[in-house]
């Protein structure tokens, strides 16, 4: 009996082996809505364009599977930090190939990657992944030509040195836009560079039909044995996600991004996998504290108490969208855990009160990026302030306008999102509410602003998330700078036999280690 | 005749060059930075300088419009703000389609069209002549983007019958032409049922019936000749129309023509794509109304081009 149950436990053992092996070949069938044109994620740094770099491309150190953690990619292993937290080592894998099968990644590659980006010549449009280094802003101004934090130690082997401790630096390095490219290739490719990408990456280009289709193949030499696992991918132009949700359940798309409203349609039929996934981003209400009415904080407050952000969630996202109480995305060190943040609970009677005190105020405006109508979520969020007494008056404005506005900080109130770049609170409170922000917030807290300076260099990683909590907490309940609404799952359906696809938190898809049965 | 198209031709450069200015200045007035669409969320002003230096968009306004009109007359569209790629060859690379697809919409718009209309006249007021009004009614109201996704619904998902989109073949053709073409052809019907129903009172026709000539060569011979003049306005205008408005049928088909790109180039601020794209359409535009005036000298001989 023991034996046959020992058998039995074997069998089993070994046909979940085999079932979870991944297969190697075949060709995987996804889309994108448009055609970036470009395949330069240092020009271009629409999430797009940095999936097919994770394809195309290496960084230093990338994400471990599903993870916010990093491990090294084209490293030999995680660089070494000097005490001070200025000054990284690292160290290349040997033998790495670009696509072409000659050319061999060295320092002098990575050098030169930098260097692109932060070129005052250039278009990088990521200068802020390098600015951290030593010496970045003189070479960004021109003012040398050879960046001074960055020595060449050999060719496998150089430091970075940073202008002062940053913590989150290397969590920069594993953005797709710090994807290193060689000196050579680029240079041989001069103008054409961003439609003939030439990289490390699992995968590189087989041909690009503009607004028709992207098709990638294998890497034959790529540094990972056994990776990928498919033969290539086939990325079809679909503008219309009706279009491709219909193409999905003809079967001639693997993978489709759900619209809301298909969701629990498509979850319910049982034919097709769906990928679930908590992402780094927070869906919110900016309020200008620098403008003229929105400068009132018990307006702001009210705002905050008057949104009912259930409900707006349930309305606009269904089953994607997770409330939130905070600005800073649960699961980021030093965020607050999910429903534990500062923000402020939706309460009606409470505001009512406020605006009474408020006195006539009269109209208040917010802004909505583009469209010719208002969006759901805006009438719903104007139908809620004026349920507590606020008359909100919500202008829609060209998307390009919209942008050039909020740069210059004259957008009174907008609805807005943010996918965070890196798992680290800079990249939202610096982002929103450090000096010389660009988002329109127009924070003026000095006091928090110089507690922003501080965090940032913080090296101790306990106590700056700790600093940042703090922050956070002044932001959102004393100053109420925004009222954070909801953080958005990654929703993706594939066919049953597609395999290994990751939705990473950062919103890049990675195709590394999928696979077709 | 070669004087009038000559003339005509000549004429229409005022006409090019109204288009290229007016667009210049609309896209200079709309608010929005081209290189804040090209650049990512942090970039820094100095970048944004620099870039703005390299496409020469630091220019006065008055020396960027002469450049283009330089380049303009040297047959040269300019690069692309975005891809660097000459204008002209991003436009010669996805005319065709647009042009393929307008042809054979219009084939489709014609045939179904031009039959239904003489359908309609023949059998004016019987219950095959409202119905297909009512279809036609209903052909012209529903809205292309409607009509697309039921087509795709039904003969691309259920039936199985055609691709539901993209652009690989013949057969990826079908539905997009069919879709676009029937709306077309909707219209088309109405203005050939009443203008037969007009040609068919006159005198004419009644003496031609009185000569003993079979119905089938009234209509058709003497009929739908004249009938026709009201009808290729239409077709000619709706040719061009099919050209620069089948942006939503390439949206939704997923189909790489004119139209998309000239949607993207707008959405991208690509200065130079805008105004090539625009140029192009109005050439189209003009070419297309010369050759619909053409047309009606040989319909109609007492149509006289001086």
């Amino acid at each position: 009996m023991r034996k046959v149950l020992l058998v039995a436990v074997l069998i089993f053992a070994v046909a979940t082996f085999f079932a979870q092996t991944p297969k190697r070949g075949g060709v995987l069938h996804d889309y994108f809505t448009t055609d970036r044109m470009t395949f330069d994620p240092q020009e271009d740094t629409t999430l797009q364009t940095y999936a097919m770099a994770r394809l195309l491309f290496s960084t230093l150190v990338r994400y471990k599977g599903e993870t916010l953690e990093l491990e090294p990619e084209l490293l030999a292993k995680m660089p070494e930090i000097s005490e001070d937290g200025k000054v990284y080592t690292f160290e290349l894998k040997k033998g790495i190939k670009f696509h072409d099968g000659k050319t061999e990644l060295t320092s002098d590659d990575v050098k030169f990657t930098i260097e692109r980006m932060l070129s005052p010549k250039g278009r990088g449009a990521s200068k802020w992944l390098f600015e951290p280094i030593l010496g970045a802003e003189e070479f960004m101004k021109g003012q040398s030509t050879s960046l001074e934090g960055f020595k060449k130690i050999d060719d496998y082997r150089f430091q970075i040195i940073l202008k002062e401790p940053y913590a989150p630096f290397l969590y920069h390095l594993a953005v797709p836009g710090a994807s290193i490219y060689s000196e050579k290739l680029v240079k041989a490719a001069g103008d054409n560079w961003r439609l003939n990408p030439v990289g490390t990456g699992p995968f590189r280009l087989k041909r690009h039909v503009p607004n028709t289709e992207i098709v990638f193949e294998r890497n034959p030499y790529y540094f990972e044995q056994g990776l990928p696992y498919l033969d290539g991918i086939v990325f079809r132009i679909v503008p219309d996600s009706t279009t491709a949700l219909m193409e999905f359940e003809a079967g001639t798309l693997d993978v489709v991004t759900i619209p809301v409203l298909e969701y629990e349609r498509l979850k319910a039929s049982g034919k097709y996998n769906i990928i679930e996934k908590e992402a780094l981003n927070t869906y919110y209400f900016l309020m200008n504290m620098s403008d003229p009415k929105w400068s009132n904080p018990i307006l702001r407050k009210t705002m905050a108490m008057a949104i009912n952000k259930k409900e707006l969630a349930e309305a606009v996202f269904g089953p994607r969208a997770t409330v939130a109480t905070s600005f800073v995305t649960p699961g980021i060190p030093g965020s607050y855990p999910l429903g534990q943040g500062p923000a402020y609970d939706y309460n009606p009677e409470e505001a009512k009160k406020l605006v009474a005190q408020l006195g006539n105020i009269g109209k208040v405006t917010a802004w909505q990026w583009g469209g010719d109508t208002l969006s759901q979520p805006n009438i719903i969020i104007q139908a809620m302030a004026k349920e507590v007494g606020i008359d909100l008056e919500i202008i829609p404005v060209e998307s390009a306008a919209f942008r050039q506005a909020r740069r210059e900080g004259k957008i009174p109130a907008n609805y807005g999102n943010w996918w965070a770049d890196i798992p680290d609170p800079d990249n939202y409170i610096g982002v929103f509410f450090g000096e010389n922000n660009q988002m329109s917030s127009g924070y003026n807290n000095k006091e928090v602003q110089e507690m922003i300076k501080k965090a940032r260099v913080e090296v101790d990683p306990e106590k700056r998330a700790q600093m940042y909590r703090e922050i956070e907490y002044k932001l959102i309940r004393e100053d109420v700078a925004v009222i954070p609404l909801f953080h958005l799952k990654y929703l993706l359906a594939t066919q049953k036999n597609v395999h290994g696809i990751i939705a990473h938190p950062t919103g890049i898809t990675v195709y590394l280690y999928a696979y077709k049965e | 005749m070669v004087q009038y198209i000559v003339r005509r031709l000549l004429f229409s450069i005022p006409v090019v060059l109204g288009v290229t200015l007016i667009t210049f200045i609309l896209l200079n007035v709309v608010p929005g930075d081209p290189v804040l669409e090209m650049v990512g969320k942090y970039a820094d002003p100095e970048t944004i300088q620099q870039i703005r230096e390299q496409l020469g968009l630091n220019d006065p306004l008055v020396v960027q419009y002469l450049r283009f009109l330089f380049n303009l007359l040297r047959g040269d569209l300019g690069r692309s703000f975005k891809t660097n790629l000459p204008v002209s060859k991003m436009i010669a690379d996805t005319f065709p389609t647009t042009l393929k697809l307008a042809l054979s919409s219009y084939l489709v718009a014609i045939a179904l069209g031009v039959t239904t209309g003489i359908i309609s006249a023949v059998k004016q007021y019987s219950f095959l002549d409202r119905f297909m009004m009512i279809l036609a009614l209903a052909g012209i109201s529903a809205p292309v983007f409607w009509v697309a996704v039921v087509a795709q619904l039904i003969f691309g998902l259920k039936l199985g019958w055609f691709p539901i989109s993209g652009y690989y073949s013949l057969k990826h053709m079908i539905l997009p032409a069919i879709v676009l073409g029937t709306r077309f052809a909707a219209l088309i019907a109405r203005y050939t049922r009443s203008a037969l129903l007009d040609v068919i009172r006159q005198d004419y026709i009644r003496t031609a019936r009185a000569k003993g000539l079979t119905e089938r060569r009234v209509i058709f011979v003497h009929a739908l000749k004249n009938a026709m003049i009201p009808v290729v306005t239409i077709l000619g205008m709706q040719l061009s129309g099919l050209l620069t408005g089948s942006i939503l049928t390439e949206t939704v088909f997923a189909i790489p023509g004119l139209g998309r790109l000239s949607v993207w180039a707008l959405s991208q601020r690509d200065f130079p794509l805008v105004q090539g794209t625009v140029v192009f359409t109005a050439i189209v535009y003009i070419l297309g109304n010369l050759i619909v005036d053409i047309s009606y000298a040989f319909l109609n001989p007492r149509v006289r081009l001086k």
